[in-house]
Formats: C-alpha cells, structure tokens, sequence
C-alpha cells in the first residue's frame, strides 16, 4: 500500500466526522476502535518500512495549488516513523485510560481530529501542508482543555492557543521567505522541504530565517523564557489532554527543529548552538528546581516534562549522531513515560479530586499496584538504566560532551536533581504512614487503567533493554541527515562541528 | 453653424455597457411589476433579483478583455472584470437571504429589489471606468441607493446609520471631486491614462508636486472614507450595527471590492510616477488600521460590531498589498475577498439566523456575546458551523481567508516588505483572541436561560446560503488554483 501515509491521516479524520452519527452511549468504544485500527495500520507501516533506507519512503505527491508551489507532498523516514507510532499509540491507551463521563462523544470526536493534525505534522513534507496541520492542532486541544479542564481552564486554553498561534505565524512569514528565496534562484514556487534542502543561502539570510522558525519552534518546545503557557495547560488540562499534550504535541516543537532549522540552516544552526545550548541548560535546571518546589503532583511532571525537553533540544543541537539519535529517541521515551505519568496522576485524580501531594502518604500500602507502576515509570523518566530513559539521556550526554564538557556537566545534573524531586515525590505520596483517612479505602488499579497502563510499562522495559530495533532506523536517518548537512554547510566552523559518527556501541 | 457629430453605433462599442444595462433595465422591470400588481411575495422579487444577476454576470463573462467603448470612458479591462464577477457573486449570495421566516419591514417593499439592483449598476460603473467623473457617479449611485437600503431597515438605529454614513460619504464625495480638480487643474483631463502620461512629463517642474501632493491626500482622504481606514473608520461600526446583518455583511465586500478597484487604479499611478509618498501614506494607514481596529474589536461586547471591526482590521490588511503596487499585491486583494467574502457573509448570515424581532439578551445589543453562551451543547451543528467561519477570519489554515492571507503576506515579502508580512502575522495573531472569544462562549460557557430560539429566524434559503459558505471555506484549497490562475491572468492582462 504505497498510499498508507494518506491513510493514516484522514482515516481519524472521516472516523471523526461519521463519529457524529453514531450514539453516546457508544462513542467511547466508537473511538477505542478507530484507535486501534490506526494503530495496527502505523504498525502495518512500521513493518513495511524499510529500515536500510535512510531517505523518505511512501512517498506521495498530489499539486494542489500548482501556481503557487503547494503540494500535498507525504513522505516518512526514520526520524518521524516512530514518533507517528508513538502518536497512535499514546491517542488509543489514553482513549482506554480516559475516565470522562460527561459529553465523551464531544471528546471522542475532538480527539480523532486531533490525531489526524498529529500524524499530519510527522508525515508533512511541504511546508504549507506542515502549517496546516500544525495549526489545526491548536483547535481540538483548546476545546480539550476548556472544556473539560480546571477551574482555570479557559484562560489556559486560550493562553496556549495565542502563545504557539503568534510564534507558528512568525513562523509562517519564514515560511514565505524561503519560498521566495526559492523562486528567485530557481523561478519556481515550492513550499516542498525537499526541494528547499537544495538551496544554498548566504549566512546572514540564514540566522534571520533560523530566528523566524525559532520563533515558532521554541514555542511549541517550550523553550524558556516562552515555556510560561505549559504549566498553565497542563495545570488545567484533563488527564487526557496532558496526555496528548506532553507526549506528541510538544514534540512537534523537537522535530521541526531536525527537520527544518538545521538542514535547511546548517550555518546558522552551528553558529547557534551556544546561544541554544545556554538557553537549555537553564530550562535544564531552572524548571527542574521549580518542579522540586511544587506541592501538586501534576505541576511536577509538568515541569520535569519541561526539563526534559531541554535534553532533547540540547541533543538536537550537539550536531553529531549521537545527540540527534539520543534526542529523538529520548522524544519517544518522553514521550510515552510523561504520557503514563500523566496518566497515573489522573488515576489518583480520578478517586480522590485533588492532586496535593501533601493530601497522600502511604499510598503504597493501600494501592500496590499503582504504586509498582509509578514507581518503574518514574525511574524511567529519571533515566535510571535498563528503562528507556536511559538510553536517549545517556546519548544526548554523550553527544553533547564533544560540544562542551561543561555543559554537558551542567545538564547531567537536570539527572540528579530530577531523582531528587521525582523521588520526594514518591516519597511522600506512596511511603511513610498513611496519615489521611480518605486514602484507606482508595481501590487499586482497575482493569481499563492496567490496559491502558500494562503496555506501557511493557515499553519502557523493551526499549529499555534492547533498543535497537527503533534506534537503528533513527540512527539510520540521522547520519543521512548529518552527511547532507556537512556537504551544504559553508563556513569552516560549520563543516568542523557537523560530525557523522562512527560508533553507536554505547547504545547496546 | 457647428458641424453635426456623427457617431457610428459600432464605435460606441456599447456591449461594453450591457451589464450595467441588465441591472437598470432589471430594476425597471421589478417596478413595473409592482405597478400592475401589488402585493406580490417579496420571494418572487428575490427569484427575479437572481436571475437578472445571473444574466448580468453571463454578459461580464461574455465581455471581451482590454477594451474601451463609449468614447473612451469605459475600460472593461481585466480587473474591471474581476471585480465586477466578485461584486455579482456576493450579490447572489446575498439576495436570498431576504428569505427570513419572520417579516423585516425593507423585503415588503419592491423598491428594495430595484435599488440593489441600481446599486450594482452604480458598482459596476465605479470599476468598469477610469474616468474620473463616471467614477464619481457610479460612487454617488451605489452609494444613495446603499443610504436608502440601510434605512429601510426601520428602526431608530438605522436611520441613525444611514445618516451618518450619508454624511460621511457626502464629505468623502467632497473631497473625492476637490481631489480631481487638482488633478483636472494640473493636467486638463479626467482620463486616468491621459493624466499619467501629462503627470510624467510636468512631474519635473518647479510647484507641480506640491499640487500633486496635494491632490493625492485629498483623494486618499476620500478612499479610506469609504474603505473605513483609520482615522476615518469611526462610522463603520455604527453603520453596521444599525444595518440589518445581511446588508452589514454586504457591505463589508462589495462596496470595498468596488473602491479597492479605483484605489488601484488612482494610487497604482501614483506610485508608478514614482510618488513614494503615496506608497508610505497607504502603508502607515494600512498598519495603523490593521492593528487599531483589532485592538478595537478585543473589547467590543457585540459579535457584530466585533465583525465590524474585524471587517476594517481585514480592509486595512489588503489595502497594505495595493501600496505594494505588485502583480501578486494586486491579485491578492481580489484573492482575499474571493475567499473573504464566503466567510465573513456566512458569519453574517449565522447571525441574521439568530436574529430577533426584539432584543430579548440585551438592551442595547442584538447579538451580544452571551447569546451565543452553550450553543454547543444546545445545536451542535450551528456553533461548529459558527466555529468555522470564526477560526477562517482569523486565518486558520485549512480555511479559506488563510489562503487569502498568506498570498498578500508573500507578495509583501517578493516585495521586500518582510516588515509589513511580520507586522500582518502579528495582528492575526491579535486579532485570534477577539474570534476566540466567541467560540470560548458558545464551546466552554454553559448556555443561559435560553427557550433555543437561536435559529429563529432560520429557513431553507438561508440554510443553503450557509451551506455554500461552509463548503466554500472548508474547501477553499481545492478552488485556490483556478482562482489564482485566473486572477493572475486577468490581473497581468490589465497591467496592473
């Protein structure tokens, strides 16, 4: 099937227009199956992928507004291959995890659509096509989150839609420069990334256009001093929408960065990498303190997810396999470990209605299993060996250290003060004595929480054990990506720091 | 004994003049009707208006590209033909929406149907010309029959409305004809292409600019009078609260259509003579208008008057591409209202639907914000349909104004203006709270006391008007490339 990719994106989408139809009763169940139907066809990709090959596959291209160079141009590699994967994976376990009762259809429906602007996103090889998705995304997140979420929820949604709204339009005016960049050297529009991938542009064209994309980007990541919108959303998102939120749509921010700013950019991104490494150390550690400092569970993960994400930009911007790997491997670790986290936080949510770490202890003794789940989920997103934290820490470590030693230093301690507030955390809500009556008769995990938690944990130990099935075609893709970038790059500096390495034995 | 004149019939060439011809004599026709037989159904007026449009827009087809007729004083050139496609469409879009379940007092008087359709004429001599005094009364047609249209509206604040526009555009009328003295004083013709020509050869002499100066801020005085630029907007949002929502929405595309087109023409030479100063006055009123009028509508508690607003702030946006005075600049203002003019008449009509007799929300308003509070949850459809239309004014991607949008933006950057498409991005970006802010009350508030009359005013007419303007916006990508291309081509072929 050479069209899967089209597939894969507006199969939740009609899924989500016939959801319409179909009853309330049945909407939960409606939308379980559509899950797991595109699930099984982005595993059915994954099969099909042939991991030898490092350029874009299922390829497909369709003009659409010939004269002004749009296309709807599809094409997957190794870098958006799991990410799409993981998208299917985290929309159908947070579907099965999801404990709202009220208008689900609403919800169901909500969240089809917003799985087709994911996929799009990963799978969008024309920047229009890309802003598209990228965009739409905003509208079924806002909804989520302020129709569903906290006391605040309003004033989140619409923060977190104005904030990432200006940066993507930035963004946008970027967009249209290369386009016309494009079009004066080769007298033909195209908003195909492909087709930018040829253009050579003089230095300082290129740090301007970094900034615009930066703009859009590090919003998206969040990156500080912009990453005020995310507590907020996370603060006031349900279970679900943190979920989504934390493991597929902050990753968009990460990817446009490998995929656009630096092989478009290859100069201007070396020249950035200090400037960019300063900002993410600080996102590192500051985020990491704050999160130390809150009192509620899920402003924990949220900021822990924030410094996370630091990690990730810090590898992106190492400019060696493996901190570009590491980096998009650990996306996918963060991915599902924050989304589980989220998840289990919404399981305490869900019987006790407040998320104050002070209003637990003992929680172990009560709800073992829960407390198995959380523990192996937090070790993993500590980054403690043999979870799947691990594997894209350590590499982003590695790979930065060739950068800087310092920094690399530096962001190793996001390590140890995460152990330190995951580990409080845990602490007080799960050991010690259970001082708070309301929690002796909190019930364990049920059957939809373990199915929707189970594989997760089954993940984390996989990938963290063996994971070079999904790490080769990263691996893969990313020397290609490499090479292309120091054949394109001009300045000394930029052909000197570029490095496609040798050796990915540390993984193993 | 002055010798007779003779004139051949074919040197008139006066197939250039049928359209405006089908609309007048389509007028006559719906007051002869109402001679012989009175009280007929306003839906026959309607049935007819329609199809003397649809004959009026077969002749434009029809019409052959770069030709003059009438001694020269009509020009049915590209953009003439354009426009006047554009002003056709939206005026078919319009008329059914008459079709209310419920009486308004102006669709029981024929002489409704007869000056729109006057007023088209006016329109479309205002485009098909560049001769400064046809297009002096093609303006003053359009626009009397405009005053008679909003005050047949029949209450207190329309005839507020319509007096005040009156005013308004009695003065911009003024300064319209002050600026083409100068412009006859300097260079004895009122032929657009003849003025150029003397403009360029007398540019040089001593105290020629300071006429001509003078005379461009007359005349773009007059232009951001009727496209509401700032600072000369204020009466827009009151003109259109008093006006029924139809004619609102109406009236924010096709007498802006028309008056972009002359402002092209006018301010296109202007710049071409090398008149920078031109250039840098549209653009500083572009901008200017662009992000106060968005500031404006962020505190409005009225949807229509925050669409007022919305509908300046979009005006301002596409006045900024005729100061790039680009092929692309150019195209992209008959782009953007091509694809404007779906959305911002959908939103209009959804709340011409929700229109009462009496203001039961508010004392002072007829579509406050709260109205529309939990429309989700009461018709799902309306508020998703309504979502749209609000998610594509403030430019959305799939949606169509996006399209629109992001053409102007990257003519500014060919163009070199990198600052103005930065500047245009950020006001989108403002301009996104204000059409959040309605789908915040009709998705995330709970709805009020509400007997669901929401639709009140709903019938199958307007059903299908809305049903156009959806499928229009939501597949706007798949008519992007026959619209540009033609566009384009009309465009170059007029040299513009």
């Amino acid at each position: 099937m050479d069209n899967i990719l089209s597939v894969l994106v507006f199969f939740p989408a009609i899924a989500a227009l016939l959801g319409f139809v179909v009853d309330k009763k049945s909407a939960r169940v409606y939308g379980i199956s559509v899950a797991s139907v595109e699930l099984l066809l982005a595993l059915w990709l994954w099969m099909s992928f042939d991991s030898g090959n490092a350029g874009m596959q299922f390829v497909e291209l369709v003009p659409l507004v010939p004269d002004f160079g749009i296309n709807y141009y599809l094409g997957v590699d190794g870098i958006s291959l799991f990410i799409v994967v993981m998208a299917a994976l985290m929309t159908l376990l947070g579907m099965i995890g999801m404990s709202i009762e009220k208008d689900i259809k609403n919800m169901i429906i909500s969240l089809l659509f917003l799985e087709m602007t994911m996929i799009g996103v990963f799978v969008a090889l024309d920047a229009i096509v890309f802003y598209l998705f990228w965009e739409l995304s905003l509208v079924p997140m806002l909804y989520i989150i302020g129709a569903w979420g906290g006391p605040l929820r309003v004033y989140a949604s619409i923060k977190f839609f104005l904030y990432t709204f200006t940066g993507s339009l930035i963004m946008l005016v970027g967009m249209l420069f290369m386009a016309y960049l494009y079009h004066s050297i080769s007298g033909i529009w195209s908003f195909s990334i492909t087709d930018w991938y040829a253009l050579v542009l003089p230095v300082s064209y290129q740090i301007w256009l970094f900034l615009a994309f930066f703009v859009g980007f590090a919003i998206k990541v969040p990156m500080f001093p912009f990453h005020t919108w995310l507590p907020y959303a996370h603060g006031q998102a349900p279970t679900i929408g943190s979920v989504i939120l934390a493991a597929v749509l902050l990753k968009m921010g990460t990817y446009g960065f490998v995929r656009f700013s630096l092989p478009l950019f290859p100069d201007a991104s070396v020249m950035m990498i200090m400037p960019i490494a300063v900002i993410s150390i600080i996102m590192i550690i500051y985020t990491a303190m704050v999160a130390y400092a809150q009192e509620d569970m899920k402003q924990v993960i949220a900021y822990s997810s924030v410094s996370h994400m630091g990690v990730i930009v810090l590898g992106t911007f190492a400019m060696n396999a493996e901190g570009i790997s590491g980096s998009i491997f650990l996306m996918l670790s963060h991915g599902i470990v924050s989304g589980a986290l989220f998840m289990l936080v919404g399981v305490i949510y869900d019987r006790r209605h407040t998320k104050l770490m002070s209003e637990f202890g003992g929680l172990a003794s009560v709800m073992p299993k829960y407390a198995v789940i959380f523990g192996i989920m937090l070790m993993a997103s500590v980054g403690l060996p043999l979870t799947i934290g691990f594997v894209g820490e350590f590499l982003v470590l590695l790979g930065f250290y060739k950068v800087s030693m310092i920094g690399t230093i530096l962001a190793g301690t996001s390590i140890i003060i995460g152990a330190i507030y995951m580990l409080s955390l845990y602490k007080k809500s799960f050991f010690g004595p259970l001082t708070n009556k309301a929690n002796e008769k909190l019930l364990d995990l049920n059957g939809k929480e373990l199915m929707s938690l189970v594989p997760l944990v089954a993940i984390v130990i996989w990938l963290g054990v063996y994971p070079k099935p999904v790490l080769a075609p990263i691996d893969n893709s990313v020397k290609a990506l490499l090479t292309f970038m120091e054949e394109k790059a001009q300045t000394p500096e930029a052909k000197e720091r570029i490095v496609v390495s040798t050796t990915m034995k540390e993984a193993r | 004994m002055l010798e007779p004149i003779s004139v051949s019939l074919a040197s008139l060439n006066l197939v250039t003049l049928s359209p405006m011809l089908i609309a007048i004599a389509g007028g006559l026709i719906i007051l002869i009707i109402d001679l012989i037989k009175a009280d007929l159904h306003k839906s026959l007026y309607v049935m007819l208006t329609i199809l003397i449009l649809f004959v009026d827009f077969g002749s434009v087809l029809g019409l052959n590209v770069n030709e003059r007729g009438f001694f020269d004083v009509m020009l049915i050139d590209g953009i003439a033909i354009v426009s006047e496609l554009l002003i056709l469409a939206a005026s078919i879009l319009f008329i059914p929406l008459a079709l209310t379940s419920k009486r308004f007092h102006e669709y029981s008087y024929p002489e409704f149907f007869a000056l729109f359709l006057f007023m088209i004429a006016g329109f479309q001599f205002m485009v098909a010309s560049d001769n400064l005094i046809l297009i002096f009364v093609g303006i003053e047609t359009a626009s009397l029959s405009l005053y008679t249209l909003i005050a047949l509206h029949n209450r207190n604040s329309s005839y507020e409305a319509a007096v005040k526009y009156f005013t308004m555009g009695a003065m911009a009328a003024g300064f319209y004809t002050m600026g083409s003295a100068v412009i006859y004083a300097l260079t004895g013709s009122v032929e657009l292409y003849q003025v150029a020509d003397v403009l360029q050869n007398r540019i040089a002499e001593p105290g020629v600019m300071v006429a001509i100066l003078g005379g461009s801020v007359l005349l773009i005085a007059a232009f951001a009078f009727k496209l509401s630029l700032f600072p000369f907007h204020t009466w827009t949002p009151d003109v259109y609260e008093g006006a029924s929502a139809p004619l609102a929405g109406y009236m924010s595309i096709v007498p802006k259509v028309a008056a972009f087109v002359v402002a092209m023409r006018i301010f296109g030479m202007y710049i071409d003579l090398g008149i920078e100063w031109v250039r840098i006055a549209i653009l500083v009123l572009s901008v200017l208008t662009m992000t106060l009028a968005n500031m404006m509508a962020l505190v409005q508690e009225d949807v229509k008057r925050m669409l007022a607003y919305s509908s300046i702030s979009h005006a301002g946006f596409v006045m900024a591409a005729i100061a790039l005075d680009t092929t692309k600049g150019n195209t992209g203002v008959f782009l953007y209202y091509a694809l404007f003019m779906f959305t911002n008449l959908g939103a209009f009509t959804m709340l011409w639907i929700s229109r009462h007799k009496n203001r039961v929300h508010h004392e002072r308003y007829d579509h406050p914000y709260e109205k529309f509070a939990g429309l989700v949850k009461i018709m799902p459809f309306a508020a998703v349909i309504m979502a749209l239309f609000m998610l594509s004014l403030a430019g959305v991607p799939p949606f169509s104004v996006f399209w629109g949008k992001i053409y102007i933006m990257s003519a500014a950057v060919d163009a070199g203006y990198v600052w103005l498409a930065i500047v245009m991005g950020l006001n989108s970006a403002i301009a996104a709270y204000y059409y959040l802010k309605l789908i915040v009350y009709m998705f995330l508030k709970d709805p009020e006391e509400n007997d669901g009359t929401v639709t009140y005013n709903m019938t199958k007419p307007l059903m299908t008007i809305v049903g156009v303007a959806v499928a229009a916006t939501v597949g706007s990508v798949f008519i992007m490339q026959p619209l540009i291309s033609y566009i384009f081509y009309m465009v170059s072929a007029s040299g513009y």
